[in-house]
């Protein structure tokens, strides 16, 4: 196990490749205008490393004049097209200094037409065909075009996955919805008539179709959609609602409809409050000697009660204040036939 | 006089003559001349490409541990040299076919690594220099071939097949350059 805690699998005369932060040289050809060979990073590499490179049975040895660096630690080697030959093997010898140690570490032979990497393509244009049909046509910078395959990816506005095909110079879209957008990315790849790669091209830039944008996707239309949007819908809605609020205040009739008044009982008891000062009893007819026993220190007059004499002897019956007759205590009193207010005169 | 002189002036010629025979290039092209490109990539495109691809895959099947760090014997057919690309190709198909009698290689493998071979001379109009090679190409090109049963013993790995693979390899990475030079 080597320092970084990092298995070694490649051990060389007590060094080991991966302790040394080594793993392996990754060379790609860009448009074939230039190459780089890198073999790691500033984070993982701990030796000085030099690169030296030769054509197999027909250059001799050569050390990279291009060092790429990271704050002073040599990473890879740039070659430029005068120093890249195709379908012929080249190697690299990696020489990886640490101390008095060297490692060297020689590449297997690599085919250098199998390890481009062209450009993104350029120019995406959209037509439109007849029959909703769309053709979308573009330009790649690598300079062969028949050693190019190319993969197109698209989705509408609707969509949630990209569809992805591998085509040849022109993409053609059989039928489109004119309601919905479409977005557009290419890329391209050698093809397997001129070489054997897996390197693709970064994606290109994006055009887009239909009915949010048109075919020219002008900026004006989209500042006249923003203004739109933005500004004029708020403040119409705005208008309406304070015209409605200006509405519903001055005509009383629909506002008392939305707002009924709470009703307020307070006028039917302004002849308790004024005309009786606020006495219950006297404003509710309630009679006073109802009033009196209600008092806690009533006393009641006893009443007495007498029986009316037959007919042949008529005697004024007594008045009010005068002795009554006496009442057996625990005896009920005799109902009374009038009302203790009147005198109690039996006619003869 | 004159008589001597007459003959020794044939005699002459007639030993320079055979001289001349024997010196002549052996290697001159035996291939059909004219500015045939556009036929040679359509039927390169259309056809020959995919049998390439498959006879690559079919080489990535067998096992090859034993052709790590091996140098072959006849390496020189393995160039591809520049602007010399039919040649070159005429010269790794017919290297090919003398590897179609040998035993330990499968039969598929030989027999599709022949069907390479002949199809490469014929989109070239190619010849092989022995003609022992031609006869290969119409037994490949008429016949059906017959499945064996047992199939296993001949992957096994061997300098022969190591070998092949090293041609197929080198045959469609010029056939590569030839597409990408040539066809602009």
């Amino acid at each position: 196990m080597s320092i970084t805690g990092t298995a070694c699998v490649h051990r060389v005369v007590g060094l080991c490749w991966e302790e040394l932060g080594f793993f392996g040289v990754e060379c790609v050809l860009f448009n074939e205008e230039y190459m780089t060979c890198m073999w790691g990073s500033r984070e993982t590499l701990t030796a000085n490393y030099s690169l030296y490179y030769w054509y197999e049975n027909r250059s001799p040895v050569e050390e990279c004049k291009h060092y790429l660096q990271d704050q002073g630690v040599s990473i890879g080697c740039y070659f430029n097209r005068s120093e890249i030959i195709q379908f012929q093997p080249f190697r690299v010898l990696i020489n990886a200094s640490l101390g008095s140690r060297t490692l060297k570490i020689l590449s297997k032979p690599m085919e250098l037409q199998d390890l481009v990497k062209p450009e993104a393509p350029v120019n995406l244009t959209i037509r439109n065909m007849s029959s909703n049909q769309l053709q979308l046509t573009w330009t790649s910078p690598y300079p062969k075009a028949q050693c190019l395959e190319h993969a197109v990816k698209y989705k509408s506005n609707k969509d949630t996955n990209w569809t992805h095909q591998v085509k040849g110079d022109i993409f053609s879209l059989p039928s489109v919805d004119y309601e919905k957008y479409y977005t557009f990315y290419v890329r391209s790849k050698i093809n397997s008539y001129c070489g054997s790669t897996q390197l693709w091209s970064e994606w290109s830039v994006p055009v887009v179709w239909g009915s949010n944008s048109t075919s020219k996707g002008t900026a004006e239309e989209q500042l006249h959609w923003f203004w739109i949007h933005t500004v004029l819908i708020p403040i119409a809605s705005c208008l309406l609602l304070l015209v409605l609020v200006v509405l519903l205040v001055r005509m009383e009739r629909v506002w008392v409809i939305l707002m009924p008044r709470i009703p307020n009982p307070s006028k039917n008891f302004d002849e308790l409050f004024i005309t009786h000062n606020g006495n219950f009893q006297e404003w509710a007819g309630v009679p006073k000697d109802v009033v009196e026993s209600f008092r806690p220190n009533y006393s009641e007059n006893i009443c007495y009660v007498s029986e009316l004499p037959p007919k042949d002897s008529c005697e004024p019956l007594w008045e009010s204040g005068n002795h009554p007759p006496s009442v057996m205590p625990g005896a009920p009193a005799a109902p009374r036939e009038h009302s203790p207010y009147k005198n109690s005169y039996v006619g003869v | 006089l004159s008589h001597v002189m007459a003959t020794t002036f044939f005699r002459s010629i007639f030993r320079v003559l055979p001289l001349l025979l024997l010196l002549s290039p052996v290697n001159s092209s035996s291939c059909a001349m004219g500015n045939r490109t556009t036929q040679i990539r359509e039927k390169y495109e259309n056809i020959l490409s995919h049998d390439i691809d498959e006879l690559v895959n079919m080489s990535a099947e067998y096992r090859d541990r034993c052709c790590k760090n091996k140098k072959h014997e006849n390496s020189k057919v393995f160039f591809c040299n520049d602007t010399q690309e039919i040649e070159s190709l005429q010269s790794m198909a017919c290297n090919m076919l003398r590897f179609f009698h040998k035993q330990k290689i499968s039969k598929d493998y030989r027999w599709k690594a022949a069907l390479v071979s002949c199809g490469t001379l014929q989109v070239l109009q190619c010849k092989c220099e022995r003609h022992k090679k031609d006869k290969v190409c119409m037994q490949v090109n008429t016949h059906n071939k017959d499945t064996e049963k047992s199939e296993q013993s001949k992957k096994k790995c061997n300098q022969e097949f190591c070998e092949l693979k090293e041609n197929i390899s080198s045959l469609r990475s010029c056939w590569n350059k030839f597409e990408k030079i040539i066809f602009r």
